[in-house]
C-alpha cells in the first residue's frame, strides 16, 4: 500500500519531486564547492571538481527516480510488454483463450445487465427505496391481494402514522374520439398526489395538484413518455392540446419522463375526479366497490415493520367496525411490500436463475482456459528454466504469468462486452414480459465496472492455478532446463482436475437445461381443452356516450348478426374475455363473490369466489369448449324477459358440488337478489395459459348490456378474415374502436412464452458449456499425446496396434469425462431444487434427464478424444525415438 | 519479510547510512562528510550511490525525508530513521557483524 502511495504521489506530483530532487542535490554540490574553495582551491576550479565529484547531474536524477520506482511501473510496463509479445508468439492459444473467455464474460455482462437493471438499480423515482405498496387478503377465503375501495382508501389515509402520502391508482381504458375513428387509451386513474408520493418530476409541464381532483374541476391529462413519443410525435407543443374522451374536453398539462410505470403501463394520466366509475357517488359510498392500488412513503425514520404494524391496527379497527364487511371466516389483513420487490416480484427467480447458469459458464471456461494455460506452461518450462538461471526472480517470472494471464482476461472481457449488446435487445423483451423495469435495462458504468472487477477476478482464478503449481517445479526446473520437461505429478493431476471441473460445471448446466426442455415439452402437450385454431379475437369498444346501455346492447346485436352472415365465419360470439387473453395471463383469476340456493354459509365457512365470464349464445360453439352435461348457453337465453341461467366448468362442479348435480342448482352473485340457474357443465379449459391449472368458472349469458371481446371462428386465413370483420364493423359505426386482433392460437403461443424463452436460454447457455468443456478435453487430450509422443512412438515400434493406441487415449479421456459427470450429476441433483419453481409436470430430479444428460455427454466427449487419438496413430514411430 | 541479499557493496552502504541517521537527522552531504570521517578517509561514499541508496531507503520506509535549516542556515532535505529502519538497521548490523567476524577469522588465521 505504502509502495502504491509512492507511485500515486510520484505520477500527480511530479513537478514537486523534480523540485526538491534538484535542490537537494544542488545544496550537496554546493557544500563541495565550497570544501574544495576551503582546501585552497581557485572558485573555478572548485566548481569544477566538485562537477566532476558530483557526476552527471541527469543520471544521479534518473538513478534517484528509478529507486523510487523501479520495481514497480518500470517493471509492469516490462511485464506488459513481454506479455503481449509471448501472447502474440501463440495466437492459436491467445485466440482460444480468449474467445472463451468472452464468451463466458459476455453472457455474465448480458444477464448481468438486466439484473442490475431490474433487480438492484434503485428506483428511478426521488428516494424510491421508501416507497411501499398496500394488498388486502382475506386468507381464509384464499383470496390474496383484492383491490381497496373508496372507503378503504380513506380509512387507511386518515388513520396511518407511518405514512407521508398515500395514492390510489387504478387503470380504464377510454376511447379517445377524432373526427372519423375512435381509439383506446390505457389510462391510469390517479390520486392528485400520485405524482408527488412517487416523486416524479414532469418533463413538461406540470403534473396534477389538489384542485384537479375536486369535483367539477376542468378536466386535465397527463400523457406517458411513450404514448407521447409514439402517438403525438413527441410534439413539444402538446401542453394546452385538448382531447376528447368521455364525451368532455381534457387538457394536456403535462408530460411524464421515461420511467417505468407502477404497477402498469398507461398512455395517459387523469384526477379521479374525472373518471365517471370512480366519481359516482354510488361507487364512493360502497366499501364493497374494489377497484384501486393503493401505495404509499413511509415517513422519515419509519421501518417497513413499524408501517407495517400501524396498518395492522387499521385494519383490526376495520374489522370491528365493519364485521358484516370483513367476515372473520374469511380473515382479513393488510400487507406493505416495498415497491421494489412488489414491481419485480415475478422476474426475480428467472434471472437469478439465469445469473446462476452464467455463473458456471463461466466457472466452465475459467476452467478451460486454466488448462489452456498450463498446457502452454509446459512448452514455456525450458523458457522459464532459463530465465531463472539468468537471474529473474521466482516471484518476478510468476508475476510475469499472472500479468499474461490477466491480460488474456481483459481481453475477453472487452471482446464479451462488445458481444453482450446482441444478446440485451433478446433479454429486455424477455424482462419486459415480468417488469416495467425492464425499459431500465442498459449497459451503464455500474455494469461496465462489474464486467471489469469479473475479468479481472477471472484472470486471477485461472492464472492462479498454473502459477501456483508454478512455484514448487521452477526450482527442479533449473536443473532439467536440458532435457524435455516431463510433468509433474502435481500439474498433470491439476490438469484432470480440471477438465473434471468443467465437465462438472457443464453437466449441471445440461441437466438445468434438460430438465427445462422436459418441463416445456409437458406444457406443450397440454390440451387447452377447446380448439384454438381458426379462432379470431378483438376488442370492440363504443364509446359510452353517445351509447347508452340500451343502445349498446343493439349493436352488440348488430354486429354479431352482421358478422354471422358474413362469408367464411362458421360462428361468432363475444365474451368479457378470451382464453389465453395476456392481460388474464399477468393478473390471473377474478375472484367474485357468490352463493349456491339453498346451502347457508356456515359461520366458519369462508366466502365462495369464483372466476367468472358473461358471454352471449354461440361462445362455446364458437371455441368449441364442449359442454359434457346439460345445454349451452342460447339466443333465447340473452333475451332481456329470458330467466337468468348460467353454465359452470367441470372444475367448479367438482369442487364446489362435491357428488350432487349442479344442473338446476341456482347461485347468486349479490347475495340472493337474483338467482341464476345452472343449466349446463361445460369441460375444463385452460384459460390462464397451458401451464396454469384450469379454474372455477361460471359462464353467465349476457342479458343487459355490451361486453367488448369478439371472438370469430372461420374458415378462411386469418388476415384477410380479420380486416373483413373490422370493416363489417365501421360500417356500422366508424366510431367504435377495434383493437388487439390476434388469433386465439397466437395467444395460446404467447402463454408460453416466457417457459421457452427461458428453456431457450439455459439451452444456449448449456450448449455453449458442453462446447467450452469438449474442446477442453480435445485440447487436454492433444497435449497428453504430444507429451507421451515417445511413449506412443514405442508401443508403436514394439508392435502395438492402431487401435489399441486408440482405445490408450480414449479410456484416459473417458475416465475423466466419467469422473466428471459423476461430480457434477450429483451437484445438480442438489442444485437442480432451485428450478422447482419453474418447472411444469417434472420433477426436479426427473430420472430419464439424469440419464440422457450423461449418455449426451459420453458421446460428445468420445469424439471429442477420438480427434487427438488419431493423431496419436499417426506418430512415427521412428521419428519419435529420434528426438531425444 | 527477509529480502534476498543484494550485492554486497549495496547492503553495505545501506547499513553505512542507517548507522550515521541512528545519532541524529541528516541531510546528504553530511552523511558524506561523517561516513568519512568515522572511517577515517577509508570509506569514500559516492554521491552517484549515495542519493540513490536514499531514496531506496525512503521507499522502503526505513528513512523519512524532511527539509531543515542545515547548520550553515540553508534550506537542506535531512532524513531520519524509523521505527522500521532502526529495527532494519539492528538487523542488518547482526549480520554484518557475523559476516565480517567470519570473514576476520578465516583472512586473520
Amino acid at each position: 500500500m505504502n509502495r502504491l502511495g509512492w507511485v500515486i504521489r510520484f505520477l500527480f506530483r511530479r513537478g514537486r519531486f523534480e523540485d526538491e530532487l534538484a535542490a537537494e542535490l544542488h545544496y550537496h554540490y554546493e557544500r563541495q564547492v565550497e570544501q574544495n574553495m576551503a582546501g585552497g582551491m581557485s572558485r573555478a576550479e572548485a566548481t569544477r571538481q566538485a562537477a566532476i565529484l558530483v557526476g552527471g547531474t541527469e543520471q544521479l536524477k534518473d538513478d534517484c527516480r528509478d529507486a523510487r520506482l523501479g520495481r514497480w511501473i518500470e517493471t509492469l510496463a516490462q511485464d506488459v510488454r513481454y506479455g503481449i509479445r509471448v501472447l502474440a508468439k501463440n495466437p492459436g492459444f491467445s485466440l482460444a483463450a480468449m474467445l472463451t473467455l468472452a464468451l463466458g464474460i459476455g453472457a455474465n455482462t448480458a444477464i448481468f445487465s438486466v439484473v442490475y437493471g431490474v433487480l438492484l438499480r434503485p428506483l428511478p423515482y426521488g428516494d424510491g427505496e421508501r416507497l411501499v405498496v398496500l394488498h388486502q387478503d382475506a386468507p381464509k377465503a384464499n383470496v390474496l391481494g383484492f383491490r381497496f375501495s373508496v372507503k378503504e382508501i380513506e380509512d387507511y389515509r386518515a388513520q396511518n402514522h407511518t405514512l407521508l402520502g398515500v395514492a390510489e391508482h387504478h387503470t380504464m381504458s377510454f376511447l379517445l374520439v377524432g373526427k372519423n375513428s375512435a381509439e383506446r387509451v390505457e389510462t391510469a386513474v390517479v390520486s392528485a398526489n400520485f405524482f408527488d408520493v412517487l416523486r416524479v418530476k414532469p418533463l413538461l409541464g406540470r403534473t396534477f395538484v389538489a384542485a384537479d381532483d375536486r369535483p367539477g374541476a376542468p378536466a386535465v391529462l397527463i400523457l406517458s413518455y411513450q404514448y407521447w413519443q409514439a402517438h403525438q410525435g413527441g410534439d413539444p407543443h402538446i401542453l394546452g392540446k385538448v382531447f376528447q374522451m368521455n364525451n368532455r374536453p381534457h387538457t394536456v398539462i403535462g408530460v411524464l419522463p421515461l420511467i417505468p410505470q407502477y404497477p402498469v403501463e398507461s398512455d395517459v394520466y387523469m384526477p379521479t375526479s374525472q373518471c365517471p366509475t370512480r366519481s359516482s357517488a354510488e361507487f364512493i359510498a360502497n366499501r364493497n366497490a374494489r377497484m384501486m392500488d393503493l401505495f404509499g412513503r413511509l415517513k422519515p425514520g419509519v421501518t417497513l415493520a413499524e408501517a407495517r404494524a400501524d396498518l395492522a391496527v387499521i385494519a383490526a379497527n376495520m374489522q370491528k367496525s365493519y364485521p358484516e364487511i370483513y367476515l372473520a371466516a374469511d380473515g382479513y389483513r393488510v400487507r406493505a411490500n416495498a415497491l421494489r420487490d412488489d414491481l419485480t416480484r415475478r422476474a426475480r427467480a428467472m434471472f437469478l436463475v439465469l445469473l446462476g447458469v452464467v455463473g458456471f459458464v463461466l466457472l466452465a471456461a475459467c476452467a478451460n482456459v486454466a488448462n489452456l494455460f498450463l498446457a502452454r506452461l509446459l512448452k514455456l518450462e525450458r523458457e522459464l528454466a532459463v530465465r531463472a538461471a539468468l537471474g529473474a526472480s521466482q516471484a518476478r517470472l510468476m508475476r510475469q504469468l499472472l500479468t499474461q494471464s490477466l491480460l488474456l482476461a481483459l481481453g475477453g472481457g472487452l471482446a464479451g462486452v462488445s458481444l453482450a449488446p446482441a444478446a440485451l435487445g433478446v433479454l429486455t423483451g424477455f424482462a419486459g414480459r415480468f417488469t416495467t423495469r425492464a425499459a431500465e435495462v442498459r449497459m451503464d458504468a455500474p455494469v461496465l465496472l462489474f464486467t471489469f472487477l469479473m475479468s479481472v477476478g477471472t484472470g486471477i482464478v485461472f492464472g492462479l492455478a498454473p502459477v501456483l503449481t508454478t512455484r514448487g517445479w521452477l526450482g527442479t526446473a533449473f536443473q532439467q532446463a536440458g532435457s524435455r520437461g516431463t510433468a509433474s505429478r502435481g500439474r498433470s493431476r491439476l490438469r484432470s482436475a480440471l477438465v473434471v471441473a468443467q465437465v462438472a460445471f457443464s453437466v449441471i448446466l445440461l441437466a438445468a437445461a434438460g430438465l427445462m426442455i422436459r418441463s416445456f415439452v409437458k406444457m406443450q402437450q397440454v390440451r387447452p381443452g377447446f380448439a384454438a385454431d381458426q379462432v379470431i379475437t378483438m376488442r370492440i369498444s363504443p364509446g359510452m356516450p353517445p351509447y347508452t346501455m340500451a343502445t349498446v346492447r343493439l349493436l352488440g346485436k348488430r354486429i354479431l348478426d352482421r358478422i354471422r352472415q358474413a362469408p367464411g365465419v362458421e360462428s361468432a360470439a363475444m365474451a368479457t374475455t378470451f382464453p389465453f387473453n395476456p392481460m388474464g395471463l399477468v393478473f390471473g383469476p377474478s375472484q367474485n363473490q357468490y352463493v349456491v340456493q339453498g346451502r347457508p354459509r356456515g359461520e366458519e365457512e369462508p366466502t365462495m369466489t369464483t372466476d367468472v365470464r358473461v358471454v352471449t349464445a354461440d361462445y362455446f360453439e364458437t371455441l368449441r369448449q364442449p359442454i359434457v352435461r346439460g345445454r349451452s348457453l342460447t339466443q333465447h337465453d340473452c333475451e332481456l324477459n329470458s330467466p337468468d341461467v348460467v353454465v359452470v366448468n367441470q372444475m367448479l362442479a367438482r369442487s364446489r358440488f362435491r357428488g350432487e348435480d349442479p344442473i338446476g342448482k341456482r347461485v347468486s352473485f349479490d347475495k340472493g337478489r337474483h338467482w341464476a340457474e345452472i343449466v349446463g357443465i361445460a369441460a375444463d379449459t385452460r384459460e390462464y395459459g397451458l401451464n396454469q391449472p384450469a379454474v372455477g368458472e361460471i359462464y353467465g349469458a349476457l342479458k343487459e348490456g355490451f361486453v367488448n371481446r369478439l371472438l370469430v371462428r372461420s374458415s378462411g386465413a386469418a388476415e384477410p378474415e380479420a380486416r373483413m370483420v373490422q370493416a363489417a364493423i365501421h360500417e356500422i359505426d366508424p366510431l367504435v374502436a377495434v383493437d388487439q386482433v390476434q388469433t386465439v392460437e397466437h395467444a395460446e403461443y404467447e402463454s408460453l412464452a416466457s417457459p421457452r424463452m427461458m428453456t431457450f436460454l439455459m439451452g444456449i447457455f448449456a450448449g455453449l458449456a458442453l462446447l467450452i468443456s469438449a474442446s477442453g478435453i480435445a485440447a487436454v487430450m492433444a497435449l497428453t499425446v504430444s507429451q507421451r509422443t515417445r511413449e506412443i512412438g514405442v508401443r508403436m515400434a514394439l508392435g502395438a496396434r492402431r487401435s489399441s493406441v486408440v482405445r490408450m487415449v480414449v479410456r484416459q479421456g473417458m475416465m475423466l469425462t466419467a469422473a466428471g459427470i459423476a461430480v457434477g450429476s450429483a451437484a445438480a441433483a442438489l442444485l437442480t431444487k432451485l428450478l422447482a419453481g419453474l418447472l411444469y409436470g417434472t420433477s426436479p430430479r426427473d430420472l430419464p434427464t439424469f440419464v440422457a444428460i450423461p449418455v449426451v455427454f459420453l458421446v460428445v466427449a468420445a469424439v471429442a478424444c477420438f480427434v487427438p487419438a488419431r493423431q496419436a496413430t499417426s506418430i512415427d514411430p521412428l521419428a519419435a525415438l529420434r528426438q531425444e | 519479510m527477509a529480502k534476498p541479499k543484494a550485492d554486497l557493496l549495496q547492503g553495505t552502504l545501506d547499513l553505512l547510512i542507517l548507522k550515521t541517521l541512528e545519532l541524529e537527522p541528516m541531510h546528504g552531504w553530511g552523511i558524506t562528510q561523517r561516513i568519512q570521517q568515522l572511517s577515517e578517509s577509508v570509506l569514500q561514499v559516492n554521491q552517484g550511490s549515495l542519493y540513490p541508496a536514499l531514496h531506496r531507503l525512503e521507499e522502503r520506509g526505513w528513512i523519512r525525508a524532511f527539509w531543515g535549516n542545515s547548520e550553515n542556515n540553508r534550506h537542506a532535505r535531512f532524513y531520519e530513521l524509523t521505527a522500521r529502519g532502526r529495527k532494519q538497521m539492528a538487523q542488518e548490523k547482526e549480520d554484518w557483524l557475523r559476516l565480517s567476524g567470519a570473514v576476520a577469522r578465516i583472512v586473520g588465521t
